[in-house]
């Protein structure tokens, strides 16, 4: 269980990172969703024990984030936005190492446990290599290995699909999810669909301020009815703009295909209404910063009852 | 341009947001305060009060500073901060988005660096406002004597012409180092492996046989331009006048040293250019690592569509607990020791200890510039700075980046986040970086090994080197380590780190160039540790074990505070701020603080030690003390003479304790009675008792001189014997910061004399006790005829001789020897009482006790640690000739014995008291004999020549009296060198004087010999040196046998006082046996009245067939009979050769020019050398020819030499017989 009150943290400049977060969050897969400069990097790495916070409490577990990091660390998985390894080391000995330092052990042993692993993460094939001579996307592979070894109880993920392609995506969901079902993950992101994919509660931070705390389900509930979707040109699309507030407009066979959230008033002449998407939901939040109604800041206590399908956003 | 000028001025303005040029600079300007109070001064000029002095201002002392400061500093600083300006691009990852701009590699490239250039001209035109501020304006002592009028060229100049071609030349190789490498241990190697080759080699690695084409070699290749200034214009002092106004003669080896450090920054930096290009393009990788990395991304694409065996995590089993410390650290070591086999540094500062160790222990040098013959012990000290300093510069470098290495790496958001404990992970890295300094000190083990195996004498012992580098060096290293990682930790800052910690360096230096270190603080021991094979560490084991301890738990304290403070989790900055409320602040800074406890205690511990040793303020105090209350009074007080000397002496090494009780029999030798007898003793005595008349007396006390007034006075010729009986310990306490001391009472052995009052009461007031640089009087002048009166003796207060018997009690495992003969010896409950009495009268008394072996010759004794038995037949066969030859040449030795004996290494000295010589271990026992270099011999030589030249005629105390011990005993050892040894050995030592003359004496300041006092710097070697070589010369004018009898009448005249002899009563002594008096006279008013030297040059050197012609000019000097080095004229001589000589000094002597062919010397091999007891012959092959010229100063003459050979070359003076300058330069070759 993650308690997090008031949270501050204010950068030297002064710049305001996180102002006043309030969460609670419990077993299972949690998502952290917001644009680029939302302050989910600085949450995350408060709660990873590598940041001190200005202000505020933060617990994990009970734990006292701010006074005993260490302790976190030993229940802690964590994969940050950008790291590296030792340039000098192969892939097998960079992951041994963190086995080492994170104490992991299992029945096989050490050093088959990390051959699985990195099977596990499709690096076996260059468990020899030394990292230097990795690719990016082998790189967050051995990253999420790493993160996932010592069957941590608290999983910190920042960003983890960036520069995956999607076959490697869809795994990583499926190990995330499996871990997700008797621990806490939390998931940082500002793919919308990473969060659609796989967590039951998330929470939409912008500006360092927690804008909503839902589910999928919840947010796409809160627009039923209110949006709607049509076509358009590219001047009706302008007027669209500034009479109406769209979500999302993609170009389909050379027309605009336009959805908008009506949440008073009628729709555009031609729209018609459209199931919405948390695509829109998220971008409504995004637009005024306002909460949908029901998304307020509410205990994200549920644990789900099932991992959701990979893919199942609709 | 104008991309250029962007990258140029946002670097230039980023290297001066650091802190480290604003620390640097701080350094700088206190270090150049801390100098300006006249320790930067050219050495020339008179130092005596009143003297002429040079300017600290001078263009001269201006140069000397900026070269040597901006060589040692900027190395360093330059290094880092231009070759890490791409690193650092780097490390923020802003490359790829800088070069997807129009920015051209050139531009980036040079922009770069012309902005870090930028950044440390900056500083360096900072630093010299702060040069001329504190050289200019600073409060010193005396400043119109030492401070010369601002001259803006003065500083210009140096500044301009030494600081900033070698600023740029660090910077320009930084840099490309820097832009090659990528990392940052190899910027650190240049200047490291420049550093310690220039040091240690270039600023002062110059003997005397360097051809002048080499050593302008040398000094075109120093980078700091410090060696061209002191071999070009230092070391051939022109005079403190010419050094305070003159600008410097700038030649074109300078102008070519100069030169090539430019070069070769401009190059490096060009260079950088299209390899910048290369990395850009990605063609910089190793081809290997290409291949793997395609092959890597080609294996990726299949395998990434196909997806692995899906089985759960849970699956694995995995399971985690915290590693404790020990996993950890062992974790993290592994780690870091796989990232170290990849650093260069590992692989390049082996090699250069290696070569480094190597370089100063084969011509290690001691006494006399002797050849040392060194011990795993002596290498292990020896090496011990040098160690110290390059292993701590390694740890320095190797532990930032280290430390900074996860973070570089981006590893440190994922390995911080481990249970990995923190003090694990720095423990960790701390024991894999001290594999670097394992590996440093295997090196120079190696090269301590392979100059023992040259040596081929003493046998390579692992202990000696475990114990020195083990036990006293990884303190050293840990305190360092821990310090820097704490000091990381603080300021999380690369720079700020390197700055802070060069700093502390710096700053230590500093302290101990000024000599103000003590035991509490010379954390690194340097120059505190003395080696002595005779016992480990025996003047100041328990301080040197202190040390190490507080250094131990200094280095536990850093720790501590390093594991508290390392930067695992970003702080907050009102965190922080909050955390420095003196509420929450001071429990932490206690927390921490109680691990300071225990070293600042011991600090404490060894202060309070100091400050009450021997060496300590009380101790100057008490000095002080004694000066202040009794100069005025008893400064020149008559002192009645000692008709005998009665003493008891228990010894107690092992408690450093005595105790001594006896009678001096005094008797009124002077023409007037004696009211009062003033006799020095040592304040540390307890229980100081006296008796005067054989009834207790309480006599004045005065601050350590104690009073006797005598009533009624002791009238002339009346005798009266005064008693005495104390204890003490010699010495009383701690040493100031180790080193040595002259005299000793220790297990290792007992040194012990009358020159003051170690063990005895010294009669009389001794000037020299309480007086430092505060309050040195002005040196005294005395009348041309002060030696016509009577002359008081130069050693000691007692002016007739005397006799003695000694009896000294010591445990049994002692041999204690002292003046005189042994009379009688007994054992009683494991102590030893010998009783010693002089076979005839002495005017000196010591004493000295060891654990020895004895070898005994004809009237000589040789005691000897058995550990040393490598010149025992050199120096008992110098003993025995010495007593047999300087009897026949001077006086018989009028004693039964000679003896020497050994003592441990706490002084460098060898001491000639009569009969009774002592030698430190380094002097003679570990002595290296080589050809050119009898050095066994000569030290003994020297050491016995003491005998006549010192004891049995004591010179006066007046100028030129010390000419007459340490003049005469070096000629004296000129006489024997050629007598036992051959001419080539006689040659070689007064060559090897001669050059040492020529490298100290100080010109400017340099006066006759008969005023010499030895108050100015240069009166040493003018006392020794040229004090021989006078005589030697004298020797040679007046004759073999003349020469020799006028000394034997000498020594009647003045053998038994109550006069003694100055250099003016030689003088006039000898004079009685000239032939030829006003040649005489004119000789004696050159070498002893005056100061001249000859210097020679020979030019326009030519041979031709003879013609049956003579030359003709009228400056020609022809020769009818030139001879060979056989003798004789040579009549059927068919080649003339021509040669004009020039003497460029002062002074007019003959001196013979030959022309020779072929090498003189052939080293004969070791049976031939023993059976003709020399170790060289004239080889069959070798002609020489020769002519004698006299020319005045300034004169010059063309010489023309007929002889029977073609010469290959001209030589001047092959024989050594005259003294002169730069006798290297006084040969032309054909």
């Amino acid at each position: 269980m993650i308690e997090v009150q008031s949270l501050v943290k204010v950068y030297p400049g002064p710049v305001s990172a996180l102002v006043g977060i309030d969460l609670e969050i419990g077993p299972g897969m949690f998502g952290l969703l917001g644009p680029n400069g939302a302050g989910k990097t600085t949450l995350m790495r408060i709660l990873a024990g590598l940041l001190q916070p200005t202000s505020g409490k933060v617990r994990v577990d009970g734990i006292d984030v701010a006074r005993d990091p260490a302790d976190v660390w030993e229940r802690l998985g964590y994969l940050p936005q950008s790291f590296g390894f030792y340039p000098h080391l192969t892939g097998e000995e960079m992951l041994l190492h963190l086995l080492r330092l994170k104490g992991v052990t299992a029945p096989q042993g050490q050093q088959v446990l990390c051959r699985e692993l990195l099977e596990r993460v499709n690096l076996g094939f260059a468990a020899k290599r030394k990292t230097k001579t990795y690719s990016g996307g082998m790189r967050q592979r051995l990253g999420i290995a790493q993160a996932l070894s010592g069957d941590p109880k608290l999983i910190i993920v920042d960003e983890p699909t960036a520069g995956l392609d999607p076959e490697e995506r869809l795994r990583f969901y499926r190990l995330l999810a499996e871990l997700a079902e008797n621990r806490t993950v939390l998931l940082s992101t500002h793919i919308v669909e990473d969060v659609a994919v796989l967590c039951p509660r998330f929470a939409v931070i912008r500006a360092g301020r927690v804008v909503a705390l839902t589910s999928p389900a919840q947010a796409r509930r809160q627009l039923e009815g209110k949006i709607f979707e049509g076509s358009a040109t590219g001047n009706e699309l302008a007027t669209l703009q500034s009479s109406h507030e769209v979500t999302q407009a993609h170009l389909v066979e050379g027309h605009n295909q336009v959805r908008v959230h009506v949440s008073e008033g009628s729709p555009p002449p031609g729209f018609h209404p459209s199931p919405p998407t948390l695509e829109d939901a998220y971008l409504v939040l995004m637009r005024d910063g306002r909460a949908p109604a029901g998304t307020g800041p509410v205990h994200a206590a549920a644990p789900p009852k099932a991992a959701p399908a990979a893919g199942a956003e609709a | 341009m104008r991309r250029l000028r962007e990258v140029a001025s946002l670097e230039l303005r980023a290297q001066l947001r650091q802190p480290a040029p604003w620390i640097m600079l701080l350094v700088l300007g206190l270090l150049t305060a801390g100098l300006a109070s006249g320790n930067v001064m050219v050495a020339s000029g008179d130092s005596s009060v009143g003297g002429t002095k040079a300017w600290l201002n001078s263009e001269y002392a201006v140069a000397q500073v900026l070269s040597i400061l901006t060589f040692l500093f900027y190395a360093f600083f330059a290094s880092i901060v231009a070759g890490t300006t791409i690193l650092q691009d780097d490390e923020a990852r802003v490359g790829d988005l800088l070069h997807a701009t129009p920015l051209r590699p050139a531009e980036y490239v040079w922009g770069k660096f012309l902005g870090a250039l930028g950044a440390l001209l900056v500083v360096l035109a900072l630093y010299a406002v702060v040069l001329v501020a504190a050289f200019q304006l600073m409060p010193v002592d005396n400043p119109d004597e030492i401070r010369g009028p601002f001259r803006v060229l003065a500083y210009l100049r140096p500044l301009l012409l030494f600081a900033v071609p070698s600023v740029l030349f660090f910077a320009g190789t930084g840099f490309a180092v820097g832009e090659r490498s990528r990392r940052a241990v190899p910027i650190f190697l240049l200047p490291v492996a420049l550093v310690l080759a220039t040091v240690f080699f270039l600023f002062n690695w110059s003997p005397a046989w360097l051809d002048p084409r080499w050593n302008r070699l040398l000094m075109v290749l120093d980078p700091a331009g410090f060696r061209w200034l002191n071999e070009t214009w230092l070391q051939v002092d022109r005079g403190v006048e010419f050094y305070n106004q003159s600008p410097i003669g700038y030649d074109w080896v300078f102008w070519l040293n100069r030169s090539w450090l430019v070069l070769v920054a401009v190059v490096a930096v060009a260079s950088a250019v299209p390899h910048c290009r290369r990395v850009i393009a990605g063609e910089t990788e190793p081809r290997r690592l290409r291949r793997r990395r395609e092959a890597a991304l080609a294996d990726e694409a299949p395998r990434a569509l196909g997806l692995a065996p899906e089985r759960a995590l849970r699956s694995l089993g995995m399971s985690a607990s915290p590693p404790g410390l020990l996993r950890g650290v062992i974790a993290v070591s592994r780690a870091e020791l796989r990232e170290l086999r990849h650093q260069p540094g590992l692989y390049l500062f082996g090699p250069l200890i290696l070569l480094q160790v190597l370089g100063t222990s084969l011509v290690a040098l001691g006494p006399f510039e002797t050849p040392l013959l060194l011990t795993p012990g002596t290498l292990a000290v020896r090496s011990m700075n040098t160690l110290t300093l390059l292993v701590c510069l390694l740890l320095l470098f190797y532990t930032v980046e280290s430390l900074l290495r996860e973070r570089t790496a981006g590893l440190a958001e994922v390995l911080y986040a481990t249970p990995l404990r923190s003090g694990a992970l720095l423990f960790g890295k701390a024991l894999a970086n001290s594999v670097v300094g394992v590996f440093v000190v295997l090196a120079a083990f190696l090269g301590c090994a392979i100059a023992l195996a040259v040596q081929g004498t003493v046998p390579l012992r692992l202990g000696p080197f475990a114990l020195v580098w083990g036990l006293l060096l990884v303190p050293t290293f840990l305190l360092w380590s821990s310090f820097v990682a704490a000091t990381f930790a603080l300021c999380r800052d690369r720079y700020t780190t390197y700055a802070l910690a060069l700093a502390a360096l710096i700053a230590t230096g500093y302290y101990q160039f000024r000599g103000e270190m003590t035991w509490a603080f010379n954390w690194n021991l340097w120059s505190a540790v003395v080696w002595s094979d005779l016992d480990l560490f025996p003047l100041d084991r328990a301080q040197l074990v202190l040390n190490r301890l507080a250094a131990l738990l200094g280095a536990l304290f850093f720790t501590v505070a390093a594991v508290r403070f390392f930067p695992r989790r970003d702080s907050d900055a009102s965190r922080t701020v909050h955390d420095l409320h003196p509420r929450r602040l001071l429990p932490a800074t206690g927390r921490l603080a109680a691990w300071a406890v225990a070293p600042l205690a011991l600090v404490v511990v060894l202060g309070w030690q100091v400050r009450h040793g021997f060496e300590g303020e009380l101790a100057e105090k008490q000095a002080k003390d004694y000066w202040r209350k009794n100069l005025a009074t008893y400064l020149d007080h008559p002192v009645p003479g000692l008709r005998h000397i009665d003493v008891a002496v228990e010894l107690d090494p092992a408690e450093r304790g005595f105790s001594a009780r006896g009678t001096y029999t005094f008797y009124n030798h002077l023409d007037q009675p004696v009211a009062r007898l003033p006799l020095t003793v040592s304040p540390t005595w307890e229980e100081l008792a006296f008796t005067l008349g054989g009834t207790a007396h309480e006599p004045e006390h005065r601050s350590g001189l104690e009073v006797f007034h005598l009533d009624p006075p002791l009238e002339p010729g009346a005798e009266l014997r005064i008693g005495f009986s104390h204890r003490g310990r010699f010495p009383d306490g701690a040493s100031k910061n180790g080193g040595g001391t002259p005299q000793f009472i220790l297990p290792a052995g007992v040194v012990l004399h009358t020159f003051g009052p170690s063990f005895l009461p010294v009669p009389g007031y001794l000037e020299n006790i309480g007086v430092d640089e505060d309050n040195r009087a002005e040196t005294r002048d005395y009348p041309d005829d002060f030696y016509r009166d009577t002359v008081p003796p130069i050693f000691g207060t007692v002016a007739t001789p005397f006799t003695t018997r000694v009896t000294v009690t010591a445990p049994s495992e002692y041999t204690v020897n002292s003046v005189g003969i042994l009379v009688s010896e007994s054992e009683l409950d494991g102590r030893r009482t010998v009783v010693w009495e002089s076979d005839h009268p002495v005017k000196l008394l010591n004493l000295v006790a060891g654990r020895w072996q004895v070898e005994r010759r004809e009237g000589t004794a040789l005691y000897y640690d058995q550990q040393h038995p490598y010149n025992v037949e050199e120096i008992s066969r110098a003993l025995v000739e010495a007593r047999r030859w300087y009897s026949e040449w001077f006086r018989p030795y009028p004693w039964r014995e000679l003896k020497v004996s050994e003592f441990p290494a706490l002084a460098t000295y060898a001491q000639g008291f009569p009969t009774n010589i002592t030698f430190s271990e380094g002097i003679g026992f570990l002595t290296r004999d080589e050809p050119g270099s009898n050095a066994a011999f000569l030290v003994t030589a020297h050491e016995a020549a003491h005998q006549w030249w010192g004891n049995l005629l004591t010179p006066g105390r007046g100028p030129g009296g010390n000419v007459l011990s340490e003049g005469m005993s070096h000629y004296a050892t000129l006489l024997l060198h050629e007598q036992v040894k051959g001419l080539r050995a006689r040659i070689d030592f007064g060559r090897r004087i001669e050059n040492r003359y020529a490298e100290r004496r100080q010109a400017d300041s340099e006066r006759p010999l008969t005023k010499i006092d030895g108050s100015r710097a240069g009166d040493t070697t003018v006392t020794y040196d040229k004090g021989g070589w006078a005589m030697w010369m004298l020797h040679n004018h007046l004759g073999r046998d003349r020469a020799l009898a006028g000394l034997q009448e000498l020594f009647r005249r003045f053998e038994s006082g109550p006069d003694h002899a100055l250099l003016e009563d030689l003088v006039d002594t000898l004079r009685e046996q000239a032939e030829d008096v006003a040649a005489y006279d004119a000789f004696v008013d050159q070498w002893y009245f005056d100061v001249v030297v000859p210097e020679y040059r020979l030019s326009e050197a030519r041979v031709e067939r003879s013609s049956g012609s003579a030359g003709s000019g009228s400056d020609q000097v022809a020769v009818a009979a030139a001879t060979t080095d056989a003798g004789g004229p040579d009549p059927g001589a068919s080649w003339i050769a021509r040669v004009r000589i020039e003497n460029a000094g002062t002074g007019r002597m003959p001196v013979e020019v030959a022309a020779v062919r072929g090498e003189r010397w052939v080293d004969a091999d070791a049976e031939q050398a023993a059976a003709a007891a020399t170790p060289s012959t004239v080889s069959r092959d070798y002609r020489d020819a020769r002519a004698v010229v006299v020319l005045g100063p300034g004169e010059s003459a063309e010489v023309e030499i007929r002889c029977d050979f073609e010469p290959d070359r001209f030589e001047v003076d092959p024989d050594a017989r005259v003294l002169q300058l730069g006798r290297e330069k006084a040969l032309a070759r054909l």
